[in-house]
């Protein structure tokens, strides 16, 4: 099970630039998220491994063998990948079995009765059994999501690339699909990209997901790396909220605002310099009546608003002395309202201080 | 339907045997035609007129098949020259009613030199002093009036009554452009009255229809009820179907039309080539012309309707094939400019 | 082709195993289409300039010169002009009634212009000599019989009567693209005019009309460049009244001794004008298309008539009259009558055309024969050439795709004749010698008919999504594999109707045949002109009924298979 090596690709549409010098490294048997908003070039670096386009400039690998580079493109049908696309591209004149089939059809070592078998067994896996000779426009939108994971799956690729592949299905059914595709991975252990720009799907399915952003990867990372320690002002925001505290470095561990002064998780800051620090609202604690552990930046300050949310109360917060705001996430019901004076505590470690820029 | 099996009936007669016909040289030569199993006519005899011609070729001669090509005089000159042009040899025989075009393609030697058997006794006006064409057929050119839209009284009696303004917009002519009668036609009037005559003919705003064989349709239907010109045969079979029309022969004389036939010297099928002049030219096919279709021929021994003038009768003006060629040119353009098309 | 060698090294090789494997059709097909549309359009424009003394402007200074081209020029604009003015006046209120209103019969009348779509122009111009000759006309001899009076009602061989003839068969282009748009507004933008006030004339002119004024335009062009490419109704009505266009004026150089050289200087600028015609259409509908019209999801609701829904109906029917019941009912009388202008009765009834058409006819069978030949030939080659460069041009398969959808709907812009002209240049000399085959025709209906093919297909591609076919490519298919399981599969239904529309193209093409035939190469439209050169008004109903037929069978399968009409107007 190989994995893929994405150095320094660039491709762009009539000047602009969709993906550029991005490079990534899955791990073999990974499923890696392409996370990013619409166009961050997540679905054109899809593509490109899929060898669907032509680098302008920078390599593709899988294992040792170089798939793209600018003067050479092994076709898609020659790099025993398969892919899920987000429309589901099952075709219309063939029954869900020969959708299915098609893959294997194209496999010369595979005789017709060793693919009628892989094809029912992978149609039970997906739990498709009895629709085998029923037509895709026959299908409700989730079982037609399920013949396209079939159809991907039982060729056994080295590579599978999906493409959006939840973003047509109903919340409660993308809910569903999202552990069933988590489920097949583990199931099956396939070098796996998925792109997406919803940051919950990637968290539920992936093993690490690299943010992309301008067609760059910003980040990359499990889930609570990438929402514990953010490394830029983007994906502290687009991935979960955030509070962005803007100060200058007063110490290589503090930074401060005003007459506010935070200890920050990092220990390298060159005093003098400008730093947002992220501190996720959950990260927060809050009391009335200023208790605090040990060792956590406490800060002093109003309730400005209390909106209650069912399984959390949002609080916004004027905290004295910085000028700044800060929203807190804390368990219901609703203990204080606005205009109460309140006590935050936050943890050194809450506060990350931000590296990168955007 | 009834063709296909006269074609068969023949074919199988012949198989049996030749059913008393002498082992001649005539059997050697139909043996030729029949290898090369058709003959192709470029003709400008009216269209039922060379169907039925090529049904009695293919009865008498079952396994040698016509193909008619019937247009105009000058649409039939054009398709040779283009043909050859491409280097493609399609015509056998070639059959317009433009004398000049024998002239033409005798000087480009684009002719066989064919004798049909028996027209040493045809007038004339019917040979090719050198031998390399003969008049199958030949017609003169009339006026033509509806009966109910025209009395006998007011019916136009010279070419020169055409003139007359009362006419305006109720004649019909064919187009030398297209029709050798009507090139013939044309030659001869401006001959015998000068362009002036059609300069003041063009006056009366005619209709201009293609065929010499049309003005016949257009007065018979009524769309104009006066015909400036066209070949007698053909009103003589739109009256006999019994339509109102009648024939009137001018007294200035009738430009009497030689329609002449020849074998292209490239011709694909030679020998049915030659198989069907002598046929055409022969007793039979020149009386039916004369019966069926009302044509006048060359033929000594054919006999004409009764109903019919005969060619002695008439004031007849003839034009010279030579002269015919050479003013070819001049005719269609000075036509074009005084009738717009 | 092994797998296993691919992967123990970097793959360089493969983008000829793999890529290259399929351009070799992709280049065959994008060379036919070169050779097709560049090869008589370079010789149409070298022999317009060609001497025997080297290139020369002279041909073009005898052609301007001349006081008869000039005429047959100015004929020709006059002509196209007020057949667009005619059709947009015919096809516009048409459209908007049976788009947008309550007018009884909209199925009946759709289909009615349908029919005159289909109708080879040439034939209801034929049908249109018996119905409105002066004085034979079956309308003019009904007018004077309830008159009394002597002068005719109308007079078809005249500048007129061209033009009305032309407009009652060209105006379904521009039905075709008004009702198109109509049916992308939706009704709310006309009710927000009447909340405030306006009658539903006002809002006729004052939001309908503008909104549709793109396609009105487009239509008015549409309707102007068919005009000026027709050969066939002017032949049959203006040459009788003595005045020629310039299809009929090319064709006329062709006589003997041709003037080929003068011919192609005429061409040029028929093809000038055509081709700026249809820059300006492009850049109309271009700057506000129908991108402008874009609610497609509003409430469509038709528009009561009230009082005027039956003379509404009234002429609606008179126009279809004109084009449809009139011809046709004076063809089938023609068929079946010995004499056209005299009344029906026993006497006058009879099959003769008919057994004179079919069976003593000889140039009919061979004549049906090489039609059909050539109308499945072509239809199957442009079918098939069409979707591939369409597919080409909607995958951008190959560098330089822009310029092969461009040269597909070039032809557009050739009238039958010129393009005539051109591929007798182009076919009687070597090295392709063309001229006096069928081939020769078959070339030029397939370029002919390649515009209305790529702009079927391409509508076709673009209706089948391309992850359709990148699914297949990424589980292994190569991209001819694809093509053939899959994009084929599915564009079944659009090639057939390509196949359909190129088939009826090509049965009723007259303007190209008439200059490239030979006798032995005689096509049903090129009979049906020389029987009417020589006044065989029953052969010809004959032969143009049987046409007809043929065409509205082909009609009926295209809209069993495309499950749509053919005027692309959903029900």
């Amino acid at each position: 099970m190989p994995g893929v090596t994405l150095r320094e690709l660039t491709r762009r549409y009539g000047g602009v630039a969709a993906v550029e010098r991005l490079s990534l490294e899955v791990r073999p048997g990974e499923l890696m998220a392409l996370l990013g908003p619409s166009g961050c070039g997540k679905t054109t670096t899809l593509r490109l491994i899929a060898g669907f386009l032509r680098p302008e400039a920078g390599e593709i690998l899988v294992g040792d063998r170089r798939l793209s580079s600018p003067d050479a493109v092994v076709p898609p049908e020659r790099r025993r990948m398969a892919m899920i696309f987000q429309s589901y591209a099952l075709w219309p004149h063939l029954t869900v079995a020969q959708n299915v089939a098609y893959g294997l059809r194209l496999r010369r070592n595979c005789p017709r009765a060793e693919r009628d078998r892989r094809v029912r067994d992978m149609l039970r896996v997906v739990r498709l059994e009895g629709c085998e000779h029923r037509y895709p426009g026959e299908l409700s939108g989730g079982q037609q999501q399920r013949v396209a994971v079939a159809r991907a799956l039982v060729v056994e690729p080295e590579i599978l690339l999906l493409d959006e592949p939840l973003s047509n299905l109903d919340a409660n059914l993308r809910e569903e699909m999202r552990f069933e595709i988590r489920r097949l991975h583990e199931a099956f252990g396939i070098t796996t990209l998925y792109v997406t720009h919803d940051q919950a799907e990637a968290m539920v399915i992936s093993d690490r997901i690299a943010v992309l952003h301008r067609g760059r990867v910003v980040q990359v990372g499990t889930a609570q790396d990438l929402f514990l320690r953010p490394c830029s002002r983007f994906v502290a925001q687009f991935v979960g909220r955030s509070n962005l505290v803007e100060g200058v470095a007063d110490g290589r561990d503090v930074v401060a605002r005003g007459a506010l002064r935070l200890r920050v998780a990092s220990a390298a800051l060159a005093p003098g310099t400008p730093v947002t620090v992220s501190i996720r609202p959950h990260q927060i604690t809050l009391s009335a009546d200023g208790r605090a552990p040990a060792g956590a930046n406490v800060l002093a300050g109003v309730v400005r608003r209390a909106t209650y949310l069912g399984d959390a109360v949002d609080y916004e917060v004027a905290v004295d002395g910085g000028g700044v705001s800060l929203r807190v996430t804390a368990p219901p019901p609703v203990r204080l309202s606005a205009g109460a004076p309140v006590t935050l505590a936050v943890e050194p470690e809450a506060c990350v201080p931000l590296t990168e820029e955007d | 339907m009834r063709q296909r099996w006269l074609a068969v009936l023949g074919a199988t007669v012949s198989l049996l045997g030749p059913l008393g016909l002498p082992a001649s040289a005539l059997d050697a030569r139909l043996e030729a035609a029949r290898k090369e199993g058709k003959v192709v006519w470029y003709t400008s005899l009216a269209l039922p007129s060379a169907e039925k011609v090529a049904r009695l070729f293919e009865a008498a001669y079952p396994g040698i098949k016509v193909e008619v090509h019937r247009t105009g005089s000058q649409r039939i000159l054009q398709r040779v020259m283009q043909e050859l042009a491409a280097n493609i040899k399609n015509v056998d025989v070639i059959h317009t009613s433009d004398a000049g075009h024998f002239v033409l393609l005798k000087e480009k030697k684009l002719l066989a030199a064919y004798t049909p058997a028996g027209v040493e006794k045809f007038p004339p006006g019917f040979k090719d002093r050198d031998g390399h064409w003969y008049g199958l057929r030949a017609t003169v050119s009339v006026i033509a009036y509806n009966t109910r839209a025209v009395s006998a009284a007011e019916a136009p009696r010279t070419w020169k009554d055409l003139l007359d303004p009362r006419w305006k917009g109720k004649v019909v002519t064919a187009h030398p452009g297209y029709s050798g009668v009507i090139a013939t036609h044309v030659l001869a009037l401006v001959n015998l009255h000068g362009w002036e005559y059609f300069r003041q003919l063009a006056q009366n705003r005619l209709m201009l229809v293609q065929s010499a064989v049309d003005p016949s349709g257009v007065v018979a239907s009524g769309e104009r009820p006066v015909a400036a010109n066209g070949g007698d045969y053909t009103f003589y079979k739109t009256k006999k179907r019994g339509n109102p029309l009648e024939i009137v022969y001018p007294k200035e004389g009738v430009p009497l039309v030689v329609s002449p036939a020849a074998i292209a010297a490239f011709a694909p099928h030679p020998s049915a080539a030659r198989l069907f002049t002598d046929f055409t030219f022969g007793r039979e096919v020149q009386q039916v012309l004369a019966d069926s279709e009302g044509l006048y021929t060359g033929h000594p021994d054919v006999r004409y309707p009764a109903d019919k003038p005969r060619l002695s009768d008439l004031k007849l003006l003839t034009v010279d094939p030579e002269e015919l060629e050479k003013r070819s040119e001049e005719i269609k353009k000075r036509f074009v400019e005084l009738f717009g098309a | 082709m092994s797998r296993g060698t691919a992967a123990a090294r970097p793959a360089v090789p493969a983008r000829i195993a793999g890529v290259e494997r399929s351009l070799p059709v992709w280049a065959l097909a994008a060379l036919i289409l070169v050779l097709l549309v560049a090869l008589p359009l370079g010789w149409l424009g070298w022999v317009s300039v060609s001497s025997e003394r080297g290139p020369t402007l002279a041909h073009y200074a005898a052609a301007l010169s001349d006081p008869r081209l000039r005429s047959a020029l100015l004929n020709t604009l006059v002509l196209a002009f007020w057949a667009g003015a005619g059709a947009v006046a015919l096809g516009a209120p048409l459209a908007w009634l049976t788009a947008r209103t309550d007018l009884p019969g909209r199925r009946l009348v759709r289909s009615l212009v349908l029919a005159s779509f289909v109708t080879p122009p040439f034939l209801g111009a034929f049908a249109w000599v018996m119905l409105a000759g002066p004085n034979a006309g079956l309308l003019n001899r009904a007018w004077r019989a309830l008159t009394g009076l002597d002068a005719p009602l109308v007079d078809i061989f005249t500048m007129p009567g061209l033009i009305f003839v032309v407009a009652i068969y060209t105006f379904p282009y521009v039905y075709i693209m008004i009702a198109n748009s109509l049916e992308l507004i939706p009704s709310d933008v006309e009710e927000a005019a009447a909340i405030l006030g306006a009658g539903r004339l006002r809002i006729a002119v004052t939001v309908t009309l503008p909104l549709v004024a793109p396609a009105l335009v487009s239509g008015f062009i549409l309707a102007v460049l068919q005009a000026l490419a027709l050969f066939g109704s002017p032949a049959i009505l203006a040459l009788p009244a003595g005045f020629h266009t310039v299809t009929t004026q090319i064709w006329a150089l062709f006589q003997y001794p041709p003037r080929v050289e003068t011919a192609a200087a005429v061409s040029i600028p028929l093809l000038l004008a055509t081709a700026l015609l249809l820059q300006l259409q492009k850049r109309l509908l271009g700057r506000r298309g129908y991108a402008a019209v874009g609610g497609r999801t509003g409430q469509r609701r038709a528009i009561p008539l009230g009082r005027w829904r039956w003379p509404a109906l009234a002429g609606v029917l008179a126009v279809m009259a004109c084009s449809i019941l009139l011809p046709y009912g004076v063809l089938a009388k023609a068929a079946f009558t010995r004499a056209w202008a005299q009344p029906l009765t026993r006497d006058n009834l009879t099959l003769a055309n008919w057994t004179f058409t079919f069976f003593q006819y000889s140039a009919t069978r061979d004549a049906v024969l090489n039609t059909l030949e050539l109308a499945v030939a072509t239809a199957t080659a442009g079918a098939g050439l069409a979707a591939l460069l369409a597919y080409i041009a909607s995958r951008r398969v190959i560098v330089g795709h822009q310029l092969l959808a461009f040269l597909a709907l070039a032809p557009v812009v050739i009238p039958g004749v010129v393009l005539a002209v051109g591929l007798f240049v182009a076919y009687t000399r070597p090295p392709f010698v063309l001229y006096g085959t069928l081939w020769i025709l078959f070339v030029a209906y397939l370029t002919k008919e390649m515009p209305v093919g790529y702009s079927q297909s391409e509508a076709t591609f673009r209706g089948i999504h391309p992850e359709l076919e990148e699914a297949g490519r990424i589980l292994g298919a190569g991209r001819l594999r694809v093509l053939r399981e899959i994009t084929a599969p599915l564009a079944r239904a659009g090639i057939i109707a390509t196949w359909c529309f190129v088939f009826i193209g090509v049965i009723r093409e007259l303007s190209a045949s008439i200059i490239l035939f030979t006798p032995a190469t005689r096509v049903m439209s090129v009979v049906i002109f020389d029987l009417k050169e020589e006044g065989h008004f029953g052969a010809i109903a004959v032969l143009g009924l049987f046409m007809l037929a043929m065409t509205f069978a082909v009609v009926v399968v295209v809209q069993g298979v495309l499950g749509r009409d053919v005027l692309g107007v959903r029900g």
